[in-house]
């Protein structure tokens, strides 16, 4: 039989999708359209979420024209989400920015101006300016960074290396404060070492899956595909959700429970007192491996000092006190199922469902998280107390027994976390607080003692504040948009970037909320326009190379940050003592402190090629000369690979294994990567004979943390009588800067809505489709109504995406953090509903 | 010519529905995997970012509990 043309690509269609899914189909299975004339394909990482994806994109003429999922990826095997499916489109935006964009006004830098082109050289001369006249009048307390989970692994680096080293200040937060900060403080509390323990294999071996405080099927649709894969084909498998509304992932569910916001901290109290009362505590495991502690309570809600909460509370931190198994048992024997059925109004019977499958010893269990845990003002509390049923029972660490931290950025892990880019944070777990990692850095970094600054910096919620009130001064947002993402846009974010004290700097690829609230904005290379890496949520590093040349004047933030460094003179920012102290940086510049140290520079230009023998270009390269990257790369392994490192755990191979591999979970020991840590069989680090081994604490031993429920911040009262929480939508990431300018995603979801109750819309006299007035103490907007959407709110909460510029709902939200964390809960504040 | 496949998700006892659904869009098949709960599904529509919209719009139909996008085939005036 003779095919069509169409037929052929048809059956390549069908047999893509089949073999994919693993359906055996009585088609024509012809082989895939390999070797398309002229167009050269290779792999990356997609630039979405914490899933890490791996894309083959291929380039013609300069121009990435196709993209599909990598058929050899471990991660989504083929598969594509809808906004991977369009990513190569966030590249080709009508309104990249080609130029640099200073506001003036007569010729001259002006904060009331306009923005007008400038050149790199007159951009980076003000920034210069400024930055030098801040930290000579005021210190470098006074300068800033907000960095971001999208940059590379080597621009993080290299951005802390420039602020902590360079700048001598700890004032760089990145965007992973709003999203995964929580997540780090419970792993460290609980741990001593971060990231999640198990891997995405667990999807395939639990029995039963417990979604807790995420919509996986909109936000991580890959994981959530091998998720249902297994629910579909595993007899017995079971999924349990747990959530502040129904959703897409809640279609799914064998136990759907909806709870009242907050709640969630007397579920899991429940749930630990529900195995310790059904004599399912796993002794010999608790025995060998775990230390009983409670923590500090009544601790406030991370807003101003000032605030009525915070002078009210009586507790401060995250103090640990040791405390027997027992005192543990009565500490959660006030959770009854009645308690815990009353504060989180979810049905008693389904309760108990959930807590049974935690005690079966034969069902492995995966729980997994995202933002309604993190984004929550006991979000630490709250990640340590599933930490404490996992451990508990003993369910951890092994195939299939997996509390599993998801990720919400493509390098939160990889980049936020490891190269620490936090403000209290250097690379490889290491903090600047504790003076041995600082002498430990300061040596790699070939600095004079005392370079590094010992206290933390602003994180990002203080850093908005510390901008309104004139405290920071010179402050530079790169690879991220948290104008729009940040809470309480009103009353803290525009007053900070529009004081007249300050100088505000962006750097994007599009003119977003930041941008346009800026003094200087300046175009970037993005994505796959530069040599990356990501790091994803299953502690996989993956490396890709540059494909295509980013549009007009553009600069990768990694040149943006050297470039801007060789403007900065040590003797301009340093202080003599310092500067007497090492002689030979006298009438340098931070670029050949930093940069051009014979560590970063220490491998000269080469060709960048593939298997195939295609040749890739490298700009960074090519401006300066050498391997910029593998010289970053290599540098940074010296905190986390070396024979003398402080941390051992998170070692990582050489550079060059990564271009050639999908990926590599570290540890990478002896170039074999780690599935599952902390068991001995699969962890190099854990001896032989130990069984488990908590390495991360000096004892081998996990914490059991308790934490009793706490209310939040601001609940519904009789002003502001319904919850807002909010969130994303599966066609849109984050703030939208890229999904919106993809017509097709755009299209499919124009505007963000208010989802609500229908029982609520009659209520406040609002109907579907019709607009809606929402109020709270910070700020309204007005927004159509959805009552028939994909989301269905109980009555008594509301549910509006963030992704819509022009329909900002951080004007409503409340700054209120976490503690511990210093993460905003954005899942809860009381708000008012009428009609527009 | 625009052809595009996906992998639609559902539980086994709701396929039938689920491309019921799904195959009153325009240009698009359903080639099988209902026993499993994984329409293997083609869309073909003279405009690929039509072909891509539709796909898009699955996710809303009831019953639906995945869609993971696999291939697209895009290319003008080709003879067949």
């Amino acid at each position: 039989m003779k095919l069509s043309r169409r037929d052929f690509v048809k059956n390549n269609a069908i047999a893509a999708a089949a073999a994919a899914a693993g359906v055996t189909l009585p088609v024509a299975n012809t082989a895939m359209a390999a070797g398309d004339d002229g167009i050269r394909w290779d792999k990356a990482a997609c630039r979405f979420c914490g899933t890490g994806c791996s894309v083959l994109l291929g380039v013609k003429d300069g121009k990435v024209v196709a993209n599909q999922g990598d058929p050899d990826a471990p991660v989504n095997k083929g598969l594509n989400c809808i906004k991977g499916y369009f990513l190569s489109k966030i590249m080709y935006g009508k309104d990249r920015l080609t130029q640099p964009l200073l506001r003036k006004k007569g010729g001259k830098y002006d904060k009331n101006g306009d923005f007008e082109p400038v050149s790199w050289d007159e951009a980076y001369t003000i920034m210069a300016e400024k930055w030098t006249k801040t930290i000579k009048e005021k210190g470098p307390t006074h300068v800033g960074m907000f960095g971001s989970g999208q940059w590379t692994i080597f621009e993080g680096y290299a951005a802390s290396k420039f602020m902590k080293a360079g700048l001598r200040s700890n004032n760089l937060d990145p965007n992973a404060r709003h999203c995964m900060a929580s997540a780090v403080g419970a792993f460290m509390r609980g741990f001593g070492i971060d990231e999640p323990m198990g891997c995405y294999d667990d999807l395939e071996h639990a029995d039963v899956f417990v979604l807790w405080g995420s919509n996986m099927a909109e936000m991580h649709p890959i994981l959530w595909s091998r998720l249902t894969d297994t629910r579909l084909s595993k007899p017995n498998s079971e999924l349990h959700v747990l959530s502040t509304y129904e959703h897409r992932s809640t279609d799914l569910a064998d136990n759907p429970m909806i709870f009242t916001p907050q709640s969630d901290l007397a579920i899991a109290n429940y749930i630990a007192n529900y195995i310790i009362q059904n004599n399912a505590v796993n002794k010999d495991f608790i025995g060998k491996h775990v230390n009983f502690t409670k923590t500090v309570t009544d601790i406030g809600y991370g807003l101003r000092p000032e605030h009525p909460l915070e002078k009210a509370k009586k507790g401060k931190g995250g103090k640990l006190t040791k405390i027997s198994f027992d005192d543990y048992a009565k500490s959660v024997a006030e959770y009854t199922v009645e308690k815990a059925s009353e504060i989180s109004g979810v049905p008693k019977k389904n309760l108990e469902k959930l807590a049974k499958i935690y005690a079966d010893p034969k069902k492995k269990v995966m729980s997994l998280w995202t933002m309604g845990m993190n984004q929550h003002t006991r979000g630490v509390w709250m990640n340590g107390l599933v930490y404490n049923i996992h451990l508990l029972t003993g369910k951890i660490s092994e195939p299939g027994n997996s509390p599993f931290s998801l990720t919400g950025q493509p390098s939160a892990c990889g980049t936020a976390r490891e190269v620490g880019t936090f403000a209290h944070r250097l690379p490889a777990d290491l903090v600047v607080k504790n003076p041995k990692h600082v002498a430990f850095s300061e040596k790699i970094w070939k600095l004079p003692a005392g370079t590094i600054p010992p206290k933390p910096g602003y994180h990002a919620v203080l850093q908005n504040r510390m901008l309104k009130d004139g405290k920071l001064n010179a402050y530079w947002i790169m690879c991220n948009n948290n104008g729009q993402a940040a809470a309480n846009f009103n009353e803290e974010t525009l007053p900070g970037y529009r004081n007249p004290d300050n100088f505000i700097v962006t750097s994007d690829p599009y003119p977003g909320i930041s941008a346009m609230a800026s003094d200087l904005i300046l175009p970037t290379a993005m994505w796959t326009e530069k040599e990356g890496a990501y790091g994803n949520a299953e502690r996989r590093t993956q490396f890709w190379r540059q494909q295509v040349k980013a549009p007009g004047e553009s600069q990768s933030d990694l040149m943006q940050i050297m470039e801007f460094s060789k403007y900065l003179k040590v003797d301009d920012i340093w202080p003599a003592d310092l500067v007497a102290k090492a002689p030979e940086y006298k009438g340098k510049t931070l670029y050949d402190v930093l940069y051009a140290n014979g560590q970063v520079d220490k491998f000269p230009k080469q060709e960048v090629k593939d298997e195939a023998g295609n040749v890739y270009g490298n700009d960074e390269m090519e401006r300066y000369g050498y391997y910029v990257q593998k010289g970053l790369f290599e540098e940074y392994r010296m905190f986390n690979s070396a024979a003398n490192i402080i941390k051992k755990g998170h070692e990582m191979a050489p550079f060059e294994d990564y271009h050639a591999a999908r990926g590599l979970r570290w540890p990478v020991i002896n170039g074999k990567e780690t599935l599952w840590r902390f068991r001995e069989g699969y962890d190099p680090h854990v001896p032989k004979g130990a069984g488990v081994k908590f390495y991360g604490k000096p004892d081998g031993k996990a914490n059991i943390i308790f934490g009793p429920f706490e209310p939040a911040a601001e609940s519904p009262d009789k002003d502001y009588p319904l919850w807002l929480s909010t969130g994303r939508v599966l066609e849109h990431w984050h703030s939208g800067t890229m999904t919106r300018r993809v017509p097709e995603l755009h299209r499919a979801v124009p505007e963000a809505v208010v989802f609500m109750h229908k029982d609520d819309a009659k209520k406040y006299k609002v109907r579907h489709g019709g607009m809606a007035k929402l109020q709270t103490r910070r700020g309204e907007l007005e927004l159509r109504v959805d009552t028939k959407g994909r989301n269905k709110p109980p009555k008594g909460l509301i549910f509006v995406p963030w992704f819509d510029e022009s329909r900002l709902i951080n004007k409503l939200t409340l700054d209120a953090t976490d503690p511990l964390s210093k993460e905003t809960d954005y899942k809860k504040c009381a708000v008012k509903v009428s009609k527009a | 010519m625009h052809i595009t496949s996906c992998i639609v998700h559902t539980r086994p006892e709701n396929a039938v529905s689920v491309q019921t659904a799904l195959e009153e869009f325009e240009g698009v098949e359903v080639h099988g995997g209902q026993e499993q709960g994984k329409l293997i599904v083609t869309v073909e529509l003279p405009q690929g970012s039509e072909a891509a919209e539709t796909m898009t719009k699955f996710h809303a139909v009831k019953g639906v509990a995945n869609v993971a996008m696999i291939y697209h085939h895009n290319e003008e005036n080709e003879p067949n």
